[in-house]
């Protein structure tokens, strides 16, 4: 088979398995297990695509030509490969995931859930091998809509509110900016293809190119770059599956990655540096990365603290597109994978609570590790990760961040790195600490002696289905830390520097 | 002192061997006893200043006595101060937080435990 | 098949393994062979780098073995050993794990060849640590191993943001001697700093070590600060600017001992003290004060873990550390008395004991450089320390008023780790030979002349004297139930005042703006219904191109809306 071939069957696979879900829609066990068995083969063939690009082959395949100029063309190049596989890997822990969480917390009509799961995860991968902005875009709005049924999924009026909110900010923002930056793009550059080097360079009056690049910016608010982040809250009120693939890797990822994208391919991070355009946009990330830290500190509920947490993280990658250097951006596309692996950790671990305790407020955690160790134990391993200490995957990236930072002589954003660590402590490992070792609320002072001593309580963990992802990606955070020497040489072949002309 | 008003757990024999041998220290007089031992002490040994060469880096250390001096001046200087210091600084065990590690007591599984598979 | 030849692989493997095996004599035989074993893997070893990598073109070398790094490894390991006997009865597992963690990064830490595995180790003695305090299990410690965590990954962050500034200015990662002068080595500076609880950044040390567990606490005095001590003569030697900041840690910590009423925060404050010597010595950087700074964190490590263990053992018994709680305790905890006052007269190096052999050096050191207001100041700590950690401890812990309290004698481990570490006290304050021959530098120093001696045992006397007249007088202090107010009341009170202040204005100003902001767009609503309604002036025909403009604003208005 040929690479060729092999991309369009990476995309095929997670199109059609929808299909193959519906047609199996009675038989619950089928059913899911297509989903997983899809979630691995979906996988094999990215990894077979994977090997084949780190041979240095850059498979492409033209689907069709809507107009003249207009085509739906994938190609594959590292960056792209790195996000597919990510999405991809992560996809089958959740897939196996979801069985336990969905049976385990009841949910209705879970045939329409993994229809729709499987499309997001086709579309994901489609603006991975995305050749040219257009079809970028086209699977960028793809992912948008075939997320909303996922995100309404509980039908309750704030699932409709929020699912709302969550279309309408996605929506807007992609036709207002994006589209206009597309059409922008392809106006003075000629074309939409995504080159080494850029295509931006030479085109366009320097004095414009930080107002084309905030209209990408803006325009790809899946990044959720402050102030275009709230639909990523609202969207918490998912299945917590939902929240884990999409709403920490494929949708959101998919908003950095088009964002990293665009700055190497499109603009060319040459170009960025020379120009300065992108120094705006470097303080609002770093603002973006406090404020939303900040604001993480105040939510009780489970999910939202994450959700910030990721608008947080997300700017992490802005940031490193907005350094414009090569550390930046393999900073940048390093705390893809590195994010990735820890906040689906998270949210699976946020997941396992509400299906064995019902409990999504933090205050009401207390004393809860005792019942439920491997999943806090896990909790804390993902939230070290994130937080960026070492022997976890999130050390690397800030360090690449860092140096990033240091090449462009910006020793603020080094502090504002150095700040954002200590309030990922604030918010994260409260919530691990207080389960193993606060004592339950309520007690009076001079007990609480006596009241906290270790009593031996029965350990009550989510399904074994949902406990298993869990720590699979919490090993991974660890994993990653030494594996990273691997993929630092992989992320070097993301070319930076435009081909040189014959 | 008569044994009788004497709780079960002071009476001597019960106390360990190295505990008895030094009960004298619970008396008053012989506390006062060690006191001015320790005066006398002192000045044997601000007197031995006087019998031997003193390698001394600065020439203050030549006065006779001074290390003496200069360590009574100074601890008494430095708890008249501290004790001083105590009317600014001091507070409420409770004063940051109504649970400190101050105001809270020891948890007893910490305690006492020698041999208990908790 | 990568190689990881450190003494900190062992320990970590231990750990791993550790909450597999069963509660009892298994594990706790694996955690006391655990640092046997360390020991065995780096003594026999020559003088090099080993297990070297280039990772992403850093050159990391996992395990450095000098002088310097082989006598912090060989007390760390010592410390790690004789902990294990003290806690002996303790079955809380991630007590155990933490603490094999805790001792394996901050041994690795020592052994690093290079920056970021120094960054790695140091993280990793900061998470592990932080478990010993949580341990405890109450809102307070809680609450205090959250602050002590944050400032601890603090100094860890900015260690990490001066290795890369540090990498990138020099194009090298290797740890060997800076100098000050850049962002960069400032940085790492203030890391080492924090650690090191310098003068205004120690208020983590005191904070901590009274809320850790009693097992927890031994632990905690060993490894971190002397961490600190060693990464400063390693990076710092000869840096004139912590001679004076060593001069400030050994004076003011002494004020606040005697009126703390918490002994183990006394001994932490003496602790703080201590630490003070040893950086003067580093700051001195002459080969003799650099054999001072090491062979006084050696010494110090065995006789503040005898002091820490003697006054756990008391919390152990009675439930309370607190001198104001305490007294009379010598009449069932003879031997714990006796350990404590060996420990005391270490620290207040009497001669025969430890102390005095290592400290002399420093002293010696700073005289011979004719630091005079430095020597008089370390002259006074000496008979500080010995006010308040040689006779403070021991006298309301075990003399004092009788408290009435008549717990058991501290139970048999705890007074076997008590014994094994006095008789090194006394070992190696009578024969200081071996230890001398382990330090880094080559100096023949003969700590046991005439003038040592008697002007040492003046100063001693004297403050005891001045404190049994100040006690007899009634102008001691007594002890009472109390918070002192040091510099963490900055952050504990003003700092969450000031935040808690600015977080009322921010919302109050954002609900304000969001609320105007509405009421325009409601408005401006009614107006563009007005223009586009059935009678409106751009209901007309129009010409395509202000059709897309005024979709596009009729979008952003909704996305206003959506977003308000």
């Amino acid at each position: 088979m040929t690479d060729a071939n092999i991309l369009l069957l990476a995309i095929a696979i997670p199109a059609l398995t929808p299909f193959v879900v519906a047609a199996l829609g009675n038989r619950p066990n089928l059913r899911d297990g297509a989903s997983v068995l899809a979630s691995f083969a979906t996988f094999a063939a990215v990894l077979a695509l994977l090997d084949a690009v780190i041979d240095g082959a850059r498979p492409a395949v033209t689907l069709l030509e809507v107009m003249p100029g207009l085509v739906l063309r994938f190609e594959v190049e590292p960056l792209g490969m790195l996000f597919a596989t990510v999405a991809s890997g992560l996809w089958i822990a959740t897939a196996i995931y979801s069985i336990g969480y969905m049976r385990g917390a009841n949910e209705k009509n879970q045939t329409r859930f993994y229809i729709c799961f499987a499309i997001a995860i086709a579309a994901a991968l489609g603006i991975a091998f995305s050749g040219n902005l257009f079809t970028l875009f086209i699977f960028y709005e793809v992912l948008t809509v075939s997320t909303y049924p996922l995100v309404a999924h509980k039908e309750t009026p704030e699932a409709r509110k929020g699912a709302r909110v969550y279309l309408a900010i996605l929506m807007t923002t992609s036709i207002l900016f994006l589209l206009v930056a597309v059409i922008w793009t392809w106006n003075i550059a000629g074309t939409m293809d995504f080159r080494a080097g850029g295509i931006l360079e030479g085109k366009i009056d320097p004095a414009y190119v930080p107002f084309l690049l905030a209209l990408f910016a803006f325009g790809i608010s899946k990044a959720a770059l402050m102030p275009f982040h709230r639909w990523l809250p609202a969207a918490m009120v998912a299945p917590t599956p939902v929240s884990a693939l999409l709403h920490a890797v494929a949708v959101v990822k998919a908003g950095v990655f088009t964002m990293l994208k665009v700055g190497t391919y499109i603009f060319g991070v040459g170009f960025l540096g020379k120009t300065g355009a992108a120094e705006w946009l470097m303080w609002l990330a770093a603002a973006s990365i406090l404020i939303a830290s900040i604001v993480a500190l105040t939510k009780d509920d489970l999910k939202a603290r994450l959700a910030y947490s990721t608008v947080s993280q997300l700017s992490y990658i802005t940031l490193g597109v907005a350094l414009a250097s090569q550390m930046g951006v393999i900073g940048g596309s390093m705390h893809i994978v590195m994010h990735a692996m820890g906040k689906i950790t998270l949210f699976m671990c946020a997941g396992a609570i509400y299906v064995a305790a019902h409990k999504t407020k933090i205050s009401e955690l207390d004393g809860l590790g005792r019942k439920m160790p491997i999943t806090f134990i896990c909790f804390a391993i993902a939230s070290l990760s994130i937080i960026g200490l070492p022997p976890f995957g999130g050390a690397w990236s800030k360090w690449y961040l860092m140096l990033a930072a240091a090449d462009a002589g910006q020793i603020v954003i080094i502090g504002v790195l150095m700040l954002s660590s200590l309030l990922n402590v604030a918010y994260l490992l409260p919530i691990p600490a207080r389960a193993f070792f606060a004592p339950p609320r309520g007690q009076v002072a001079h007990s609480l002696g006596a009241a906290a001593a270790p009593v031996r309580e029965g350990v009550e963990e989510a399904p074994l289905l949902c406990l298993i992802p869990i720590c699979v990606t919490a090993i991974g955070c660890l994993v990653l830390f030494f594996a990273v020497g691997g993929l630092y040489e992989y992320l070097l072949s993301i070319q930076i520097l435009p081909e040189s002309m014959p | 002192m008569t044994g009788s008003d004497i709780p079960p757990a002071d009476d001597p024999a019960r106390l360990p061997w190295l505990s008895r041998q030094l009960l004298w220290v619970d008396d008053k007089r012989n506390v006062d006893r060690l006191v001015w031992a320790l005066a006398l002490v002192c000045g044997a040994l601000a007197l031995a200043d006087f019998l031997y060469h003193k390698h001394s880096y600065f020439p203050v250390e030549n006065i006779p006595g001074f290390y003496g001096f200069y360590g009574f001046l100074m601890c008494a200087a430095l708890v008249i101060a501290a004790k001083g210091l105590r009317v600014f600084l001091k507070r409420g065990e409770d004063y940051y937080a109504p649970l400190t590690v101050e105001s809270e007591e020891h948890p007893d599984a910490d305690l006492g435990r020698e041999s208990v598979d908790a | 098949m990568p190689e990881l030849l450190t003494p900190a692989t062992l320990y970590f493997a231990a750990a791993l393994i550790l909450p597999f095996l069963p509660k009892g004599t298994l594990r706790q035989t694996l955690v006391l062979l655990v640092p046997i074993a360390g020991v065995g893997v780096f003594w026999t070893l020559p003088e090099g780098t080993f297990s070297p990598y280039n990772l992403m073109g850093l050159h990391i070398g996992l395990m450095r073995i000098d002088d310097l790094s082989r006598i912090f490894g060989l007390i760390f390991s010592i410390a790690a050993f004789l902990t294990a006997i003290y806690a002996w009865h303790v079955r809380d597992t991630i007590q155990q794990v933490a603490g094999l963690l805790y001792a394996g990064s901050a041994i690795g830490a020592v052994f690093a060849a290079d920056l970021v595995t120094l960054f790695v180790f140091w993280e990793g003695t900061a998470i592990a640590s932080v478990f010993l305090i949580w341990a405890r299990r109450t809102e307070g410690a809680y609450a205090t191993g959250m602050r002590y965590l944050i400032i601890q990954v603090g100094s860890g962050v900015i260690l990490l943001a001066g290795i890369v500034l540090y990498y990138r200015e020099t194009g090298t990662v290797s740890f060997t001697q800076m100098d000050l002068g850049s962002y960069a080595t400032w940085a790492i500076f203030l890391a080492f700093g924090i650690k090191c609880a310098f003068p205004l950044l120690h208020n983590w040390l005191q904070d901590a070590y009274p809320a850790a567990t009693v097992t927890g606490t031994v632990m905690l005095s060993a490894f971190t600060t002397k961490l600190a001590v060693y990464a400063l003569a390693r990076g710092f030697p000869g840096t004139e600017i912590l001679i004076y900041i060593g001069a400030v840690m050994t004076l003011f910590p002494i004020f606040y001992a005697v009126i703390e009423n918490d002994l183990r925060r006394v001994l932490a404050y003496s602790l703080n003290n201590q630490l003070g010597f040893m950086v003067v010595g580093v700051g001195i950087g002459t080969p003799l004060a650099l054999n001072g700074t090491a062979a006084h964190a050696f010494c110090h490590i065995l006789y503040k873990a005898l002091l820490f263990m003697s006054v756990g053992a008391v919390l152990f018994r009675t439930g309370t550390a607190k001198g104001s709680e305490l007294g009379g305790l010598y009449k069932t905890m003879p031997w714990t008395m006796v350990f404590c006052v060996i420990g005391a007269a270490s620290i207040s190096a009497f001669p025969l004991f430890s102390g005095f052999i290592s400290k002399s050096l420093i002293l010696s050191a700073s005289a011979n450089e004719g630091h005079f207001i430095v020597w008089l100041i370390l002259l006074f700590a000496s008979a500080g320390v010995f006010h308040h950690s040689g006779i403070k401890i021991p006298y309301f812990a075990f003399f004092a008023h009788d408290s009435g309290k008549r717990p058991k004698e501290a139970p048999r481990h705890m007074l076997l780790a008590m014994g094994l570490t006095a008789a090194l006290c006394i070992g190696i304050g009578v024969y200081p030979a071996p230890l001398y021959a382990l330090l880094p530098y080559d100096v023949v120093y003969e700590p046991y002349t005439t003038s040592h001696v008697v002007t040492q045992l003046q100063l001693l006397f004297f403050s005891a004297l001045a404190f049994a007249v100040l006690m007899k007088t009634g102008v001691y202090p007594p002890e009472l139930r109390s918070t002192n107010l040091d510099f963490d009341w900055s952050y504990r009170r003003v700092l969450p005042s000031v935040v808690g202040g600015v977080r009322h204005a921010v919302t109050g100003t954002w609900r304000f703006a969001a609320r105007v902001a509405l009421h325009r767009v409601d408005r401006m609503l009614v107006g563009i219904y007005r223009a586009h309604g059935p009678q409106g002036l751009l209901a007309r025909t129009w010409p395509t191109g202000s059709m897309v403009l005024w979709i596009a604003v009729l979008l952003g208005m909704t996305l206003v809306l959506t977003y308000v």
